[in-house]
């Protein structure tokens, strides 16, 4: 189909309107020309799976039991997840873990980037230096902040108890702190994530405005609020449910330091998910939680995403 | 000295400490790290924490003893490198395709694609392992090669469309135009063009592919393990050895950390498009 619309193009009744036309011609089939190999990947690997994950989640399907029978439950497994204790407890653990990382890392992020603005010499250097955490392995990340939350040997533990902290079996050993150390570990990695975004989105902002603001006497903190803030707004909103998606899928530093312990105070809803899927392997089961998992996702982004569209947010 | 200039030092002398607070904490851990590579094992345990200390190199020979590193490290390689390659050549063209026909199922696609980056990787991966052993893949490179590609093809597809949105169509009509096939427009024009963003967004899937640790330890075997996996056994095989562990990681940690300060241009470029063009 291609050749012939080469030749067709050097015949003389191609003049440059419908030879626009035509270049633009195909509507659907172009679309799929372009698409289908990838679409073809995703479908056999990624749809296939999804799909097997919902059907999977109306059986009662374990794959310890001999017979390897699939019972139908309907929807069995969902309402055994939310009567169940651990699920309830990871979910809120997770949404715990979320709300304190990605506020955190959202309000150091912003007094970093708005720091990173004021483009003194040197500026370029911290911002080389701020992209090392981004690329790291998680599960490093994860093992060396666990060796420095380490109670007996730790350099974070040891200095804090210097500066007069009781941290008894420590950081990730008291059930009260264990959650707020992970957080720790999710800031560090990813706060220079949020602020390398909002730098850059500040500096794209008209100077014009700013300049505005200033001749009708507004202080820099007026003017960071009325002005920076606003404009910014569509940038946070996208840091933001990216960071959310992710941080629900907190997975390396709780298997690597804690084992979802003391108790449950780090058990998060992915990795109870993988302890009932591949460690039990109750696979209809941790099928249903997943796609609860799932839901709760899609939702929080949607609820962002709607943010994100009300007038004067969007780009 | 004025009131203005005064107050304009006191604000720079503040900003810069607080600057150094932060560079402090975001490299004090990446400081330990290395230097607990070339510490002896006694010394990385030591109260209070060494910070100056005679490095040692031994740490490597006796990891080099343990295990097969350089295995790890070329699995690793391979697996990065074939699944960025899978996902660049087969999401690009998507992106491509997405951008030039918009309309109602590009959207569709582009949120179905979207979704696939939301689904919860315990989700995927239970039944994507059953896939695996009923293909006899489970053990081999293309098990993890697969899913990496997969998930990266989505987030590929999704960034280029929003690239190609910002590239003129007018080089590639005329391109067309010259009697170029479709096809030949975008190999000899779109794509040289949108070459600033296929970098980008190959390093992205090279470094999410790289980091990988979920996947790669229920998909690989005895024979396709890849660095974190050797991390992992470093810390727990005999005795926690915290020197080892960092010796290891050095090997994932630093070829990533490289990439980064070579191609930040691109890398900050990327994250900006993934945020801006929503």
């Amino acid at each position: 189909m291609i050749s012939s619309r080469t030749t067709d193009l050097a015949s003389p009744r191609g003049n440059a309107p419908e030879r626009r036309r035509r270049f633009r011609l195909g509507g659907r089939t172009g679309l799929a020309f372009w698409v289908a190999p990838a679409l073809l990947l995703v479908g056999v690997f990624a749809i296939y799976p999804v799909a097997y994950s919902i059907y999977i989640s109306f059986f009662k399907y374990k794959l310890t039991d001999p017979t390897k029978s699939q019972t139908f439950v309907g929807f069995g497994n969902y309402l055994s997840a939310l009567a169940d204790p651990s699920f309830v407890v990871a979910v809120r653990n997770s949404l715990a873990f979320v709300v304190g990382a990605v506020g955190v890392e959202l309000l150091f992020g912003l007094a970093l980037a708005v720091l990173l603005n004021r483009e003194l010499p040197g500026m370029a250097l911290v911002r080389s230096i701020l992209i090392a955490p981004l690329t790291l392995t998680p599960l490093v990340v994860a093992l060396v902040w666990g060796a420095l939350y380490n109670a007996d040997f730790g350099p974070v533990s040891y200095y804090l108890k210097q500066l007069g902290f009781q941290l008894g079996r420590g950081p990730v050993g008291e059930p009260s702190l264990a959650l707020a150390s992970l957080v720790v570990i999710d800031v560090w990695q990813w706060t220079p994530l949020m602020a390398l975004l909002l730098f850059t989105g500040l500096r794209s902002q008209p100077p014009e405005l700013h300049d505005a603001a200033q001749i009708d006497g507004a202080s820099h903190w007026q003017r960071f609020l009325h002005v920076s803030l606003p404009l910014l707004k569509p940038t946070i909103l996208v840091a933001l449910v990216i960071r959310t998606m992710d941080a629900l899928k907190l997975f390396d530093s709780v298997f690597a330091i804690t084992g979802g312990g003391p108790g449950r105070a780090t058990e998060v809803v992915n990795y109870y998910i993988f302890k009932v899927g591949l460690t039990y392997f109750d696979i209809g089961y941790a099928a249903a939680m997943s796609n609860l998992l799932l839901i709760i996702i899609v939702v929080l982004s949607a609820l962002y995403l709607r943010v994100l569209r009300t007038p004067g947010g969007a780009s | 000295m004025t009131v203005t200039t005064r107050r304009r030092w006191f604000g720079n002398a503040l900003s810069y400490l607080l600057l150094f607070l932060t560079v402090a904490f975001f490299l004090l851990p990446l400081i330990w790290l290395i230097g607990t590579a070339f510490k002896p094992r006694l010394l990385s345990f030591s109260v209070p924490p060494t910070w100056f200390f005679q490095p040692v190199i031994d740490n490597f020979f006796t990891i080099f003893r343990q295990m097969p590193v350089l295995q790890y490290l070329r699995n690793s390689v391979v697996v990065a490198v074939g699944s960025t390659i899978l996902a660049v050549v087969l999401g690009v063209p998507a992106g491509y395709g997405l951008a030039r026909h918009p309309g109602r199922t590009s959207n569709a696609l582009a949120f179905a694609l979207l979704v696939i980056r939301m689904v919860p990787p315990v989700a995927m991966l239970i039944p994507f392992y059953l896939l695996m052993r009923d293909f006899h893949l489970l053990g081999t490179y293309w098990s993890l090669i697969l899913i990496d590609a997969v998930l990266n093809v989505s987030f590929v597809a999704w960034f280029m469309r929003g690239y190609y949105a910002g590239v003129p169509r007018d080089m590639e009509e005329a391109a067309c135009c010259d009697g170029c096939t479709r096809f030949g427009a975008f190999a000899r024009v779109s794509l040289p063009l949108a070459l600033p963003g296929v970098v980008t967004i190959a390093l992205f899937s090279f470094i999410a592919s790289w980091n990988d640790f979920l996947f790669a330890m229920l998909l690989t075997g005895r024979n396709t393990r890849t660095l974190p996996l050797g991390i992992l056994e470093s810390y727990r095989a005999y005795e926690v050895s915290w020197n080892l562990m960092a010796a290891v990681s050095l090997f994932a940690v630093v070829p990533v950390i490289l990439l980064g300060f070579a191609l930040q241009r691109y890398y900050v470029s990327g994250l900006t498009m993934g945020a801006v063009r929503e």
